[in-house]
């Protein structure tokens, strides 16, 4: 394998892997919150119980995310060093930040797990408050990185040397907002939306009880509100794409040719050989409507660029059209249960619904990946966009297919181990007893 | 006057310092729950177990502060050194996986009410693995094995191999074992503190003979640095580490044994320093000198600002989570008043 190629493969896989327990790390901790103060306000211990059933899968999910993450900082070095070596004075600080928003996630994790001997009910729910709030932030901090690699600022190159660094332009570059609005929304939601899959499946396999109704609204509540701001902020990005960085909409959109009153194009496979897409669904001039509020608006497409600076948009619109596909799934999903929710109030006599919920929880997840996977390959080849080619920044190191190896194994192990654990054991959603989930060990 | 590069590799020396006296005893866990031994083997192993629980997330923060602090502040070391150090750093990652992954299964296994062998072994295993690979890292960048031309690693895949760096990993797997025991028997009560009383001070000898071991292994594979060992503040480093081991020794002897958990984290933490004083001015000895690695001055203001934000949330927070949970290593029992 070449090595740059397995840099990337590496790279690639190393941040996939990542990104579901990260993302689980960023919406529990939203969930845990409601529960706790719910149950503390209310009294109602249903809701206890829904936040105090899911600490022992979250001790694994975090413990996953935690080592995936030391992981990624090490192949930054490992796999990146050139690229480090020039962006680590600007790209530094939020990584510094995110340093210590992990380390409060991680301390107030610990106490919210271990701590339901030592500390009282109100100090448990206090917790979860810096819990919640440094999760978001880490997911803020990590996307500020990679926001500035899409519009780099902060910095100014005369022949080939930096100067005129500002670390706060560097992290508050022009694309860092509506990222980290963006992907921050894009966990919760996805997090509420695999919850609610959990609890309906339980619901169908085993009636549904008050405690899995109350959860169930619960996560299709946290769901719900977070999809509008998706849609909001995924135009935004949309909108902010075709004016900083048109190659990765054109891509995004299998857009070729240059012109005004773009057609939207809905699946298909693009061809960058003969410039057309085939099979896909055309819809004259949403494109331009999207992206420039202006049926008539001009979008720059692919063939503007020289061939070796054009994202490949086989590896981009596919991804691209599956989030925007999961999206008006799980829209409609949340649309048919609130509908029935507030028609007739009984959502778990219906087994289509529940099964539908079943069908969409995965599907926040998926989006969240793809949209990371569009960013990515939307950006190719550069590593910072217009300054640093992915090869200019890999290591010079040969024998990283071996590495790649290594942690393919390494990878495919712990996502096993997992598996394992978490299948065999009780799931979370099974109604149970208090004292059956006993003290032991 | 101390420049602010300065200032910034002393911060960096204190991640590390946290990383070792912190993630050491964690490793150190690991470590001796493969050598639990006599008649308390099985209570030596819980305890251990239970007192990693709360706290391994936080203790391997730390890494990750090391990491961060390298590739903001000194950006071209980061490169350097993560490109000439690639084998050992991949081993101690993987070992980092299997170990925080081995360790969360086995505490859901437990819950759950099934313990998996195989997870513990890996749990063991890598527990030794990871804190011999960082070790041999650290020490080869004062090996003089890593050379650099125009900024770019002349090294070879395995340069980071020799006697020199040997006695380094394994100096780094004493400090681990050495700080285990010490930190427990704060923690524990009766014949279960007897034991890792023993063995604290039996990892004590081991690290004072590797690390005294060290100094003739410098001569001959490592002249460079051991050059520096005489200069008046490593020598002022060693003598402090020495009398700490020494002290901590006497302190565990006379079952001071509150005190000895602070003169052993300050043991190591003066061996680490004894080992930044010979380093300095450099970050790779006689190749990189901490100004040449460092970033912009922009970038060193913004390290220093952030910096007591961060000290102001972390220090109340991290004191928190150890006072929580203080006491008996079981966190399901309540903390018990330790009289030491």
């Amino acid at each position: 394998m070449d090595n740059v190629l397995a840099a990337r493969a590496l790279m690639g896989l190393s941040l996939g892997f990542h990104i579901i327990y990260a993302t689980i790390g960023i919406g529990l901790p939203l969930m845990l919150m409601i529960a706790e103060g719910i149950a503390l306000r209310t009294g109602n211990e249903l809701y206890r119980q829904m936040a105090r059933r899911w600490i022992r899968p979250a001790g694994l999910l975090f413990a996953i995310g935690a080592v995936s993450g030391t992981v990624l900082s090490f192949e930054l070095g490992l796999l990146w060093p050139r690229f480090m070596e020039f962006s680590g004075p600007m790209i530094g600080m939020p990584f510094w930040m995110e340093g210590y928003a992990f380390f409060t996630e991680a301390i107030f994790l610990a106490l919210y797990i271990y701590g339901e001997q030592r500390l009282s009910r109100r100090a448990l729910f206090l917790c979860t408050i810096p819990l919640t709030l440094s999760a978001a932030l880490s997911a803020v901090f990590v996307i500020s990185a990679n926001s500035w690699m899409n519009t780099p600022a902060g910095f100014t190159l005369e022949g080939g040397i930096l100067t005129g660094v500002s670390p706060l332009a560097a992290m508050l570059n022009p694309a860092f907002a509506h990222q980290a609005v963006h992907g921050t929304l894009a966990a919760y939601a996805a997090t509420a939306f695999g919850m609610a899959g959990i609890y309906a499946l339980a619901m169908l396999r085993r009636g549904a009880t008050p405690y899995l109704k109350r959860a169930l609204v619960l996560a299709m509540a946290v769901g719900t509100c977070s999809l509008p701001l998706m849609l909001v902020s995924g135009d935004w990005a949309a909108a902010f794409l075709a004016r900083n960085q048109p190659a990765k909409l054109a891509a995004a959109e299998a857009h070729f040719e240059t012109m005004a009153g773009a057609p939207l194009i809905v699946g298909g496979w693009p061809d960058p050989e003969t410039g057309e897409v085939n099979f896909g669904f055309k819809v004259p001039k949403l494109l331009s409507l999207l992206a420039f509020k202006d049926p008539d608006g001009v979008v720059k497409g692919l063939n503007d660029y020289p061939p070796d600076e054009r994202p490949d948009p086989r590896l981009v619109h596919p991804f691209f059209d599956l989030m925007v596909g999961s999206f008006f799934l799980m829209a409609l999903a949340a649309a048919w249960f609130w509908w029935r929710t507030w028609r007739r109030k009984d959502v778990a006599a219906n087994r289509r619904l529940l099964w539908f919920l079943v069908l969409a929880s995965p599907f926040g997840l998926i989006a969240l990946e793809c949209g990371w996977l569009v960013t990515e390959f939307g950006r190719q080849p550069w590593i910072i966009q217009g300054v640093m080619k992915v090869g200019a920044g890999a290591t010079p190191n040969e024998s990283i297919g071996l590495v790649f190896a290594v942690f393919l194994v390494v990878y495919i192990l712990l996502t096993g181990g997992l598996m394992k654990m978490l299948l065999q054991a009780e799931p979370p959603a099974v109604d149970s007893p208090a004292g059956r989930e006993g003290r032991h060990g | 006057m101390v420049s602010l590069t300065d200032l910034a590799a002393g911060a960096l020396l204190l991640g590390l310092i946290m990383y070792a006296t912190f993630g050491g005893a964690d490793f150190g866990g690991g470590i001796w729950t493969t050598l639990a031994s006599g008649p308390r083997k099985q209570e030596q192993r819980e305890s251990l177990f239970h007192a990693i629980g709360p706290v391994w997330e936080t203790n391997h923060v730390w890494l990750i502060y090391v990491v961060v602090v390298l590739f903001m502040v000194f950006p071209k070391a980061f490169a350097a050194l993560f490109t000439a150090l690639l084998t050992p750093l991949v081993i101690a990652l993987v070992g980092i996986n299997f170990r925080g992954a081995a360790f969360a299964f086995r505490h859901f296994g437990r819950q759950t009410g099934r313990d998996v062998p195989l997870i513990a072994r890996s749990f063991e295993i890598s527990s030794m693995l990871t804190p011999l690979a960082l070790g041999m890292a650290v020490t080869a960048i004062a090996g003089g094995e890593i050379r650099l031309a125009a900024g770019r690693v002349l090294a070879g895949p395995w340069d980071w191999i020799s006697p020199f760096t040997i006695v380094g990993g394994m100096i780094g797997l004493a400090i681990c074992a050495y700080l285990a025991p010490i930190y427990m028997t704060v923690r524990t009560r009766g014949e279960l503190r007897e034991d890792f009383r023993r063995r604290g001070m039996v990892a004590a000898l081991v690290l004072g003979v590797l690390t005294t071991l060290e100094i003739p292994v410098a001569l001959l594979d490592a002249p460079e640095f051991a050059a520096r060992l005489g200069l008046p503040r490593t020598l002022i480093c060693i003598a402090l580490a020495v009398s700490g081991g020494t002290v901590t020794e006497v302190l565990l002897w006379r079952r001071r044994f509150l005190a000895a958990q602070i003169g052993a984290g300050a043991t190591v933490a003066f061996t680490l320093a004894g080992f930044a004083a010979a380093l300095y001015p450099d970050l790779l000895l006689g190749q990189l000198s901490i100004v040449a690695a460092a970033a912009p001055r922009p970038t060193l203001v913004a390290f220093f600002t952030v910096l007591p934000f961060g000290v102001i949330i972390l220090a109340p927070s991290l004191f928190y989570l150890y006072w929580t949970f203080r006491g008996s290593p079981d966190p399901e029992a309540p903390p018990e008043d330790f009289r030491v």
